[in-house]
């Protein structure tokens, strides 16, 4: 089951998105690159991901329809550039987050989302430390989140784009593959 | 060294229809020379993301220039809006710096580097292609119109007297107009205002671009 960044770019493109704004991992460059091709939206690369939310911030407020690329630990970096701006400004943007290390949660040892993290978690050499504390917290900053794991869950970047819209607010979906 | 009088008056007097966003030590200043529904403080927000949001104004709205009044501390905090700036080629955005070389809110602690950093070399070292420095008034007024019409992205720093302004409220306690509601609710006023304006022509500069 493939993820193809073709499609999840005309799925943005019919949802009306105009901008999307970020850093590009491994995960998100197939779209990154088919961005830099395309007039319709256009990519503003950052320097860092806190950056990322208030520039998303400041196009949403000039008219534009932005969407935020980041790798889940530059979403761990962004906290305040998050809560600052696009939650207390109370503006729709959906994030499309990759989720490094997702595989690593399927491990036996691997706590369960809801379980508190512990030291030992993190040091942990079989679990990626930035998976761990994804879930937890998109749901401490209280950001809806769903999982773009293929083609198949393409129908649900439309679902998220209509959430952030219609409650003025950040909502968040995690790829857990590299596009293709 | 200027006032943030001597800064701010003839700002407002050659700002055009540019949208203003203000942060930290000349928010509350700037009520004082205009009201216009383009200015935007970004007090209750994130301190280090004032530059980057103005950016984000600017590349969205590309025929109207935006100017940022963007505090030394906070430039500090985030430096890559610098290259993220001139990467995205924003031809109408204006970056000032106002350097007090302090964190004036807070009790004018002393930023990093106090009395030795450049920011105007900083700005040169990311590629801005306009670069300007400030510290006599007569110079500052004299320039400040062709600085505004300027092609940028523009940077301008500016050295300021440190002053004692405390911490901002939005609440119906401050004077001016744009402190006395929430962000959320500036932010979503400010989205229809400028959609419901164009800059105008040419002819009309600084403000529009056309």
């Amino acid at each position: 089951m493939t993820l193809s960044a073709r499609s999840v770019l005309e799925e943005l493109k019919a949802c009306g998105a105009t901008f999307c704004v970020g850093l590009a991992d491994t995960a998100l460059s197939p779209l990154a690159a088919l961005l830099e091709n395309d007039p319709s939206v256009r990519f503003v690369p950052v320097t860092r991901e806190g950056e990322a939310f208030a520039l998303a911030s400041g196009l949403w407020v000039g008219g534009q329809n932005p969407v935020i690329l980041a790798q889940n630990t530059g979403l761990l970096e962004s906290g305040d550039g998050l809560r600052g701006t696009v939650q207390r400004m109370r503006v729709p943007v959906l994030c499309l987050i990759t989720y490094r290390g997702y595989s690593s949660l399927a491990a036996k040892d691997a706590p369960a989302p809801s379980r508190p993290r512990v030291p030992d978690d993190f040091s942990r050499p079989s679990l990626d430390s930035a998976a761990l504390i994804t879930e937890p917290t998109l749901s401490a900053w209280g950001v809806p989140f769903g999982f773009l794991k293929s083609n198949a869950d393409l129908p649900k970047i439309r679902k998220f784009f209509r959430l952030a819209r219609r409650e003025s607010r950040a909502a968040a979906l995690l790829v857990t593959k590299n596009m293709t | 060294m200027l006032t943030k009088a001597q800064l701010l008056k003839p700002l407002a007097r050659h700002r055009g229809s540019a949208v203003v966003v203000t942060c930290m030590s000349v928010t509350r200043p700037w009520g004082r020379y205009s009201s216009s529904e383009l200015d935007f403080a970004s007090a209750d927000s994130a301190m280090g993301h004032t530059a980057d949001f103005a950016l984000g104004i600017a590349l969205a709205q590309p025929r109207r220039k935006v100017i940022c009044l963007n505090g030394d501390g906070s430039m500090l905090m985030t430096l890559g809006t610098l290259a993220t700036a001139v990467g995205a080629r924003a031809a109408n955005f204006v970056l000032f710096v106002i350097q007090n070389e302090t964190y004036e809110l807070t009790g004018n602690q002393p930023i990093p580097a106090a009395g030795r950093i450049d920011f105007a070399q900083l700005a040169w070292g990311a590629g801005f292609p306009r670069v300007h420095s400030f510290e006599d008034r007569g110079e500052y007024e004299k320039r400040l119109p062709d600085v505004l019409a300027e092609e940028g992205p523009v940077f301008v720093a500016v050295r300021v007297k440190r002053g004692s302004e405390g911490p901002i409220s939005r609440s119906g306690k401050e004077f001016s107009r744009y402190l006395q509601v929430s962000i959320a609710e500036s932010a979503h006023r400010l989205r229809k205002v400028l959609a419901s304006s164009s800059p105008r022509r040419r002819g009309s500069r600084p403000g529009g671009l056309e």
